[in-house]
């Protein structure tokens, strides 16, 4: 074991006894947390905010405790000394700076090596993934493999995955903070991130966020990151790439709607073969929580579930999708005419487990109040209110034409088929 | 109050004028001081009112308290008010007061100047903060960045009002910086050099200067963005291919000059504060001088550490962030030299004293968060996440308010004749310091564990909860200790212990007269000899045996004369300005010109023009009025 600096046993030190003292509040899962070493850039991060602590936690034990001890020896008792009325001393003061500034240029320069080091161009080979800011979902598209997605992002673990980050709208952030640090999305500009995950980072969920104040529903512009193995993605890559195929499989499960945390596979009803690799649902309700949506649906949006049952994909693809309106914003590869770039691409919507930038469960439930009213279950949200007689709140108008809750079903089981 | 013994006798009124017209006509700086204080205090709570709404949202995860719409108004509005509408006008209610005072003059050098800036920051006010009860407020935040506050993505007159309301209460700045700046330099009493002002005198002089220079950028920012709204133009309009980094780099010009432009005054009250209740000068008045116009001065090379997640590259990234970590040394030096000026004195505790040492205390943890994002790397892990949130109300609220509530309780006495209520006082200390740790400390935590700024609702077991309920309890608190001084501040003008002239045993001419301070200030201008005229004049031989650091004044004894009777201007034969409410009516005239803009939002172009021209027409005539009429 090679032996630690001074400096690197007392912020270890630190680092433990903040821990404990989290810990012993009884909260020991820290999901989102920036301190770990999952990246190269997070490493490298993590590293001088480590030296800042360490050099924090000395400035303030030495000012504090000079303070406190200065006011305790000097306040003002019967019988104490006169106080010396000294103007100041110049050899005192020049220390008091002189410290200070060879302090900061201990941090000064391992910050300036770093800013190169993370800001460097991204290594030969790196994975191409282009994000591009929408109020208030995100795109992601794998330019290389012919991928276009929304608010999931998967990368194989131990290849450096680089983001070209653009915006179709106002400025946005992206940010991961278990990856590393996050970057703007600059209207009119493109930004550049780039991080490896560890070779030996198993198959796991990350949350993600919108970190750029954006409007209305900026707190709702999530996203999730699933770093998976090199085959895992290759599969999932393969099927990603490919045009949505669509047969009658039967209509999807359906669940009641209830708070309950209720998560229905993606994977749950389609035949193995037709589809690629997906993160698998049970593994984020059993390890990755964290990365589920609880948002709960809003009061006022009701709808028939029972009609779920009875949803017809073909009829939902034909009269649904196509006449319901769905296809003016909505990109299905495959579709004839599927290719406006507004909305999410729907390609593949059923091999993944949110919709609505993260902000909800993707199961038939929630995906059928979610095409009635949209703008109800996401303030501002952009998307049409679909539903047939339901009130537009960014409109403030009853919406009078649209699709009816029979329609709706039919629409969302063709979602659902789009493995 | 027992060991501050206060004469027997109530002091007569500061002034024989009465009644709701002499305050709108007054042209005095002390009541403009006191118009100030009590503005900026009604501002002060309206932004915590909605700092304890916003706490009540996200006290638990997926709360249903207040909608996004409405959150996204509030912390607009509590952003916008804290930093335009309570903290630097409770700065100017110091500068308006005090200034003449620590400089033996009797007004500011434009009385009526004065009167105006106070009157456009009312109605400027009213005009940004009223929108929120018919849930219009602005709502793009208080940094309000370009192309979320165009039209394109925020097509109601929620941004009207905020850009419309900014530029109103610029002009307030400005013209008042103007007026302190030639005050300070031209209406001096004999033998006050500038190096022997008092600290807070020049923490305010240097303050002027980072008005009268930060603020042309924001309002070339704020024209651009009222173009764009109102007639068109495509400076942020990103369709046209506009740069949004262009508001960016405008506003953060801006924008950290700002903060110091918060923060100098709250140094230069503590600086009064330690000194008195030390019984010590001072330590270092020069180095606190040069300290405080350095950080003016690099506070102007370092705005683009807000955004060093935008990718300006590797080289421009660096250069801010050693420029940044340089600010680190002078306000290092500040902190060191308080600690200092308290080092083998005789430090009494009382309430302002407390606030004081509490500023020292907090500040230097907002100091250190403030390098830990100096660093690039580690800010882009911190940017825009409750670290930041942490970070910055550190500085502002344990540095520029923990500064502020000292100057009032220490000035209080001065102003009113009477002393805040100590015991209450004390009250309302402790309620506010801890309130204060509980609610923003834990935000270092949820920021650092992944907590983002400015969202509305978040979902449970992201490891925040506990820390967002802590500090909500704090904000709680916080609401607590605000309301037990409010009660204080209000019981204890008609209530208080009656205060003499100098009731702290202070140093500076402010206390040589009596309080609260006749009209006309100073029956004599008095002619100071030393940085500490009033202990010369009480203990000639107070700082015998030490060396010279500093300046010992002139030998022999002290000129100064302690004035103790009240009397009127007119009687000691004294010209004061006449009262008069043109510069009000001024002011009333540039806002509704400024108002007719909003009409244009709903194509009502023949009101907008009446509004506009009426307006400009009592701005001009207003202004006609009070220049051709005789200040005295």
């Amino acid at each position: 074991m090679p032996k630690l600096s001074l400096r690197q046993t007392a912020t270890t030190a630190l680092t433990a006894v903040g821990l404990l003292a989290l810990s012993g509040c009884g909260f020991t899962e820290y999901p989102n947390s920036t301190f770990n070493h999952h990246t190269d850039f997070n490493t490298a991060i993590d590293a001088l905010f480590q030296r800042l602590l360490f050099w924090g936690t000395i400035v303030f034990v030495v000012v504090e405790a000079g303070l406190v001890y200065t006011i305790i020896k000097y306040r003002k008792r019967p019988g104490g000394p006169k106080p010396r009325p000294i103007h100041g001393n110049a050899a005192l003061e020049i220390t008091w700076t002189v410290i200070p500034a060879l302090i900061l240029v201990l941090i000064a320069i391992p910050t300036v090596r770093t800013i190169f080091q993370t800001q460097a161009d991204a290594p030969a080979g790196a994975l191409k993934v282009q994000v591009i800011g929408h109020q208030w979902w995100w795109e992601f598209r794998y330019p290389e493999l012919g991928i276009v997605t929304a608010n999931e992002l998967y990368v194989p673990v131990g290849r450096t995955v680089e983001f070209e980050l653009t915006t179709k709208d106002v400025l946005h952030s992206f940010w991961i903070p278990q990856m590393g640090g996050k970057r703007d999305l600059i209207s009119n500009k493109t930004n550049y991130l780039w991080f490896t995950p560890n070779v030996d980072l198993g198959t796991s969920a990350w949350n993600g966020f919108c970190t750029e104040y954006c409007g209305s529903s900026h707190a709702n512009m999530k996203f999730r990151l699933y770093t998976v193995q090199p085959d895992e993605f290759d599969s999932w890559a393969k099927h990603q790439a490919s045009p949505a195929v669509f047969s009658a499989t039967p209509a999807p499960t359906v669940t009641p709607v209830t708070p309950v945390a209720q998560v229905t596979g993606a994977d749950s009803t389609a035949p193995a073969q037709t589809t690629g690799y997906v993160f698998p649902s049970a593994r984020l309700a059993t390890e990755f929580p964290h990365v589920i949506p609880q948002t709960p649906i809003p009061a006022g949006l009701t709808f028939d579930d029972a009609l779920l049952a009875a949803g017809d994909p073909a009829r939902g693809a034909n009269e649904g999708f196509m006449l319901g309106g769905c296809i003016g914003c909505h990109a299905i590869s495959g579709v004839p005419g599927a290719v406006s770039e507004i909305g999410p691409n729907l390609t593949h919507i059923a091999s993944r487990h949110t919709i609505a930038g993260g902000l909800y469960k993707n199961d038939a439930p929630t995906l059928a109040r979610w095409i009635k009213n949209a703008r109800h279950m996401k303030p501002g949200s952009l998307m049409n209110t679909i539903g047939r007689g339901e009130y537009d709140p960014i409109l403030k108008t009853t919406n009078t034409g649209g699709l009816d809750d029979r329609q709706i079903a039919d629409v969302v089981a063709y979602l659902l088929a789009l493995k | 109050m027992a060991t501050l013994a206060a004469p027997a006798r109530a002091t007569a009124p500061a002034s024989t004028q009465s009644g709701l017209w002499s305050w709108i006509a007054t042209t005095d700086h002390k009541r403009i001081g006191t118009l100030y204080l009590w503005t900026a205090l009604a501002f002060f709570l309206i932004g915590g009112l909605e700092a304890a709404l916003i706490r009540t949202q996200l006290a638990r995860p997926n709360m249903g308290f207040v909608s996004a719409d409405t959150y996204n108004q509030l912390f607009t509005m509590h952003g916008t008010t804290m930093v335009f509408l309570a903290v630097m006008p409770l700065s100017a209610a110091f500068f308006n007061y005090l200034i003449p005072l620590q400089i033996g003059a009797r007004d500011v050098a434009f009385p009526r100047l004065n009167a105006f800036s106070y009157w456009v920051y009312l109605l400027g006010g009213i005009f940004i903060t009223l929108p929120i009860l018919f849930q219009v407020a602005p709502d793009a935040g208080w940094f309000g960045y370009a192309p979320l506050t165009t039209n394109q993505f925020s097509s109601g007159p929620n941004i009207d009002f905020w850009v419309i309301g900014l530029q109103v209460l610029g002009v307030s700045s400005l013209a008042a910086a103007f007026n302190f700046i030639t005050t300070i330099i031209n209406l001096r009493a004999p033998g006050m050099t500038l190096m022997r002002m008092p600290m807070f005198t020049w923490m305010s002089f240097v303050v002027q200067f980072l008005l009268i220079l930060a603020f042309p950028p924001i309002t070339v920012a704020l024209v651009f963005l009222l173009m764009d709204r109102f007639f068109g133009t495509t400076f942020y309009a990103i369709a046209q291919g506009a740069d949004p980094l262009l508001w960016q780099h405008l506003f953060w010009v801006f924008g950290h000059p700002e903060v110091y432009i918060l923060i100098l005054p709250a140094f230069g009250l503590v600086s009064e504060v330690l000194p008195t209740f030390s019984k010590k000068p001072l330590f270092g008045y020069n180095v606190m001088v040069y300290s405080g116009i350095m950080i003016g001065f690099l506070g102007f090379g370092v705005w683009a550490h807000h955004m060093f997640a935008v990718g300006m590259g590797a080289v421009a990234d660096s250069i801010f962030s050693l420029m940044t970590m340089l600010i680190a040394i002078p306000t290092g030096v500040k902190i060191f030299n308080w600690i200092a000026t308290m080092w083998a004195g005789e430090v009494r505790f009382t309430v302002p004293m407390k606030f004081a040492i509490a500023l020292i205390a907090m500040f230097t943890i907002g100091g250190i968060s403030g390098v830990m994002h100096s660093s690039p790397p580690a800010d882009l892990q911190q940017t825009d996440s409750y670290f930041v949130v942490a970070h910055f109300h550190y500085v502002l609220f344990g540095g520029s308010i923990m500064g502020i509530f000292a100057g009032i309780y220490h000035y209080y006495p001065k102003i009113t004749g009477r002393f805040l209520d100590e015991r209450l006082g004390n009250v309302h200390f402790w309620l506010n310091f801890i309130g204060m740790n509980l609610t923003f400390f834990p935000m270092h935590f949820s920021g650092l564990l992944g907590m983002p700024r400015r969202i509305y609702t978040y979902d449970a077991g992201q490891g925040w909860d506990l820390f967002n309920l802590l500090a909500t309890y704090g904000t709680y608190l916080l609401v607590i200790a605000t309301a037990v001084f409010v009660w204080n501040f209000v019981r204890s003008r008609t209530r208080g212990a009656i205060a003499g002239g100098d009731p702290w045993g202070a140093a500076t001419l402010e206390w040589s007269i009596p309080s609260p301070p006749p009209e006309y200030n100073f029956a004599q201008i008095p002619t100071v000899t030393s940085r500490y005229p009033l202990w010369d004049l009480k203990d000639p031989s107070w700082h015998e045996g030490e060396d010279s650091h500093g300046d010992t004044g002139t030998p022999g004894p002290s000129p100064l004369r302690e004035e103790t009777e009240t009397h009127t201007a007119k009687s000691l034969g004294i010209p004061m300005p006449y009262p008069t409410a043109k510069p009000a009516f001024t002011a009333l005239g540039l806002v509704v010109m400024f108002s007719g803009l909003l009409f244009l939002r709903n194509d009502l172009f023949a009101v907008a023009m009446t509004v506009t021209l009426g307006g400009a027409a009592m701005l001009i005539g207003g202004l006609y009025a009070w220049l051709t009429s005789p200040l005295e």
